[in-house]
């Protein structure tokens, strides 16, 4: 059993609701680690959900674009998770107005994303917080899936999720429906306004509240009906809503303008709202938008955060 | 799951290029990659392996305590020390294991009281089994762990309960439900994740009726169901879950539960003939019906899930009462003193019939009982 000696903690670098983040360095191989102290005392139940889930996806997944939980160990009656170092993320890369970056970039960032999207869903897990500032980039510029703290495993048909899950921004209609079932659709969802985000360079659906996101939803992409969502109006709320028609291709084109007939498709793949419909991962990756050129930008060859 | 290269002859090499020219990840491959197989996997001699060594661990401890306890006790008379030689003993891996499968089976009928969910109840035992293959139940005694592990379940399993809800529930308090929750994940090396054989029933479930679609009763084949989910939940309390991958677990619960049922289902999914029908008394061999090969993979599945059907059949229920003899052992291994007050009221009690003096353990109590008026309760 690997003992606290192994790692160093050198410098805070976070502090979230349930963990304190530092950087630090495994001693025997000198490697640069983040160390996930996950806080234990102040929680009534014992240790913490999220950090419950954390571990036990991430120890399941080995995956060149999911984060590596290289250890874990216990110190001080404190649970420590040892991450790989990941000093940035895409949330920060689209934010640095200083960068450009091209479509071929875009191209390579949704390809990881995807990939580590579909591993995660073929292990049968949901990550449900998929978001730009969750994903994170090493230094040889991959991308990984990190923060599984709101992961589970898909549900069996007859188990009641919540729908509080995924933030605001990037939540699916049938979580803004309070749907108590649903699917990997949740997180491709995510990804597509992500998709759409990269290109914009702005959040793509910046609802103020819960309410104020159905509405920005669907005024961008249309309100859905029951003919191509049969099963919207059992929703409870669905009746209530305001009324917009779908976007014309033509009104895409002029929203996105540098991106391709197949990048729109795609896009609109994993925005389409009825989620048996919504486009899969595997779906996606051998879309046309994959194929056709620009190739996607090597990982090493992408652009970086600029080193103040 | 290490992948290091290792040397290999001809044959191998040929069906490695075949596997990597088919560059598909399949279902064995991610199974392959998860915690319950990289982790969680044992041969019976790694387990047996294992369970000795902590047994040896705890024994010597037990041992060096009963030696302290004679060197500071010299003035102990030859009745005293023959009863510790007789009561004070260390117990033996059997009886650990048999103690960790009354408790496991304890978790099973609360988790049924509770209502919670099959998943919640399985993980909750297979986390408790997991725990005693690195501590010893005289380290540690399952009496406080196995709410631990029930209640630790629950919130790996997405089912969660407040922990004094829970502990009302389980009529305990939430500083013991919770003193060893750490000690459960670190002993789980921090594995949490578990792939029980429910799923794969549902699958095979669901295969067999398309595969012999119109050859089965709807209503009989719900019967199956419900017995193989029976089957597979006692199957959980036995070693064959370290042994056998969930899906093989499954087809031999699926063979007990009906083998001509299943037998029909794995000819035609797998090819496999019955080359050689059960156990045939005079070691008789039935001819192979003609026109059938015997492809090998299916084959040897078959192989592979009759022997894990032998390991299941045998159900692991230990009584309460070998439970409170293991739970009295440990006692008294432990605490010497115990043995020299049990002696003393034996003595008094032959004088005078009077009810046992007052013990801390319950368990010791019942055990005296037992022992002295042959019943139990």
């Amino acid at each position: 059993m690997i003992s606290q000696a192994e790692y160093s903690k050198e410098k805070k670098v976070g502090e979230g609701t349930y963990a304190v983040v530092y950087v630090g360095t495994k001693q025997s191989s000198n490697r640069k680690v983040a160390i996930k102290e996950i806080k234990t005392s102040g929680f009534k139940d014992g240790l913490d959900m999220s950090a419950i889930r954390e571990v036990k996806y991430l120890q399941e997944m080995q995956h060149v674009n999911v984060i590596e939980l290289i250890d874990v160990y216990m110190a001080q009656n404190n649970l420590n998770l040892v991450l790989e170092f990941l000093p940035a993320d895409l949330e920060m890369i689209v934010k640095d107005t200083t960068i450009l970056f091209t479509q071929a970039d875009i191209k390579s960032w949704l390809l990881m994303t995807l990939r580590g999207v579909h591993h995660c869903h073929r292990n049968f897990i949901l990550h449900r917080d998929l978001k730009p500032n969750n994903l994170l980039l090493a230094p040889d510029g991959q991308l990984k899936l990190a923060d599984f703290g709101l992961a589970r495993n898909m549900g069996s048909p007859q188990d009641f999720l919540t729908s509080n899950v995924v933030t605001r921004w990037y939540r699916a209609p049938e979580l803004l429906f309070g749907a108590r079932h649903y699917t990997g659709a949740i997180d491709m969802w995510s990804v597509g306004v992500i998709f759409a985000e990269l290109m914009l360079r702005i959040p793509y659906l910046p609802g103020k509240d819960d309410i104020d996101q159905i509405d920005v939803t669907f005024r961008a992409l249309g309100t859905p009906t029951d003919k191509d969502w049969p099963e919207i109006s059992t929703f409870g709320t669905y009746n209530k809503i305001q009324f917009y028609p779908p976007p014309s291709r033509e009104e895409l084109r002029r929203r996105f303008i540098a991106a391709t007939e197949n990048a729109l498709d795609l896009m609109s793949g994993m925005l389409i709202m009825n989620p048996h419909k919504r486009w899969d991962p595997i779906k996606c990756l051998t879309s046309q938008y994959f194929v056709e050129l620009p190739e996607p930008t090597a990982p090493a060859d992408l652009p970086q955060l600029n080193k103040k | 799951m290490s992948s290091s290269p290792k040397p290999s002859n001809d044959a191998d090499a040929k069906v490695k290029a075949k596997e990597q020219a088919s560059l598909r990840v399949t279902d064995d491959d991610l199974y392959r990659h998860s915690s319950q197989y990289r982790v969680w996997s044992f041969t019976p001699e790694q387990l047996t392996q294992k369970r000795a060594e902590i047994n040896a661990r705890a024994t010597a401890k037990i041992e060096q305590g009963l030696r302290a306890f004679r060197e500071t006790h010299p003035d102990l008379t030859s009745e005293e020390l023959a009863a510790i030689d007789e009561k004070a003993v260390p117990v033996s891996t059997d009886e650990e294991l048999l103690l960790v499968s009354y408790f496991a089976r304890m978790i099973l009928s609360f988790a049924g009281k509770m209502n919670l969910p099959t998943e919640v109840a399985a993980t909750a035992v297979s986390f408790f089994r997991k725990f005693y293959l690195s501590n010893s139940v005289s380290e540690i005694s399952p009496k406080e762990v196995f709410h631990t592990a029930l209640f630790f379940s629950c919130k790996s399993e997405n089912y969660f309960i407040g922990v004094e809800s829970f502990a009302k529930k389980a009529k305990t308090n939430p500083n013991a439900v919770l003193k060893h929750e750490f000690k459960l994940l670190e002993s789980l090396s921090f594995t949490l994740m578990n792939h029980h054989p429910y799923k794969a029933l549902h699958g095979f479930f669901l295969d067999i009726q398309s595969v012999l679609a119109g050859k089965v009763d709807m209503n009989y084949m719900g019967q199956v169901y419900t017995d193989c989910k029976k089957i597979i939940t006692d199957a959980l309390l036995t070693d064959a879950v370290y042994f056998y991958s969930p899906p093989q677990i499954t087809l031999a619960a699926l063979l007990i539960a009906d083998e001509a049922l299943t037998m029909r289902y794995l000819q035609l999914k797998f090819m496999i003939t019955e080359e050689s029908p059960t156990e045939n008394a005079q070691g008789e061999k039935q001819e192979p019906k003609e026109g059938t090969s015997i492809p090998v993979p299916g084959q040897k599945l078959l192989e592979v899930i009759k022997e894990c059907k032998a390991i299941i059949s045998n159900k692991v229920a230990p009584p309460k009462e070998e439970a409170v003899k293991v739970t009295a052992k440990i006692h008294y291994s432990q605490n010497p003193l115990t043995v020299l007050d049990r002696l003393k009221r034996q003595r008094e009690s032959n004088s005078t019939a009077t009810t046992p003096g007052q013990t801390p353990v319950p368990e010791e109590n019942q055990a005296k009982r037992q022992k002295s008026d042959g019943t139990t309760d």
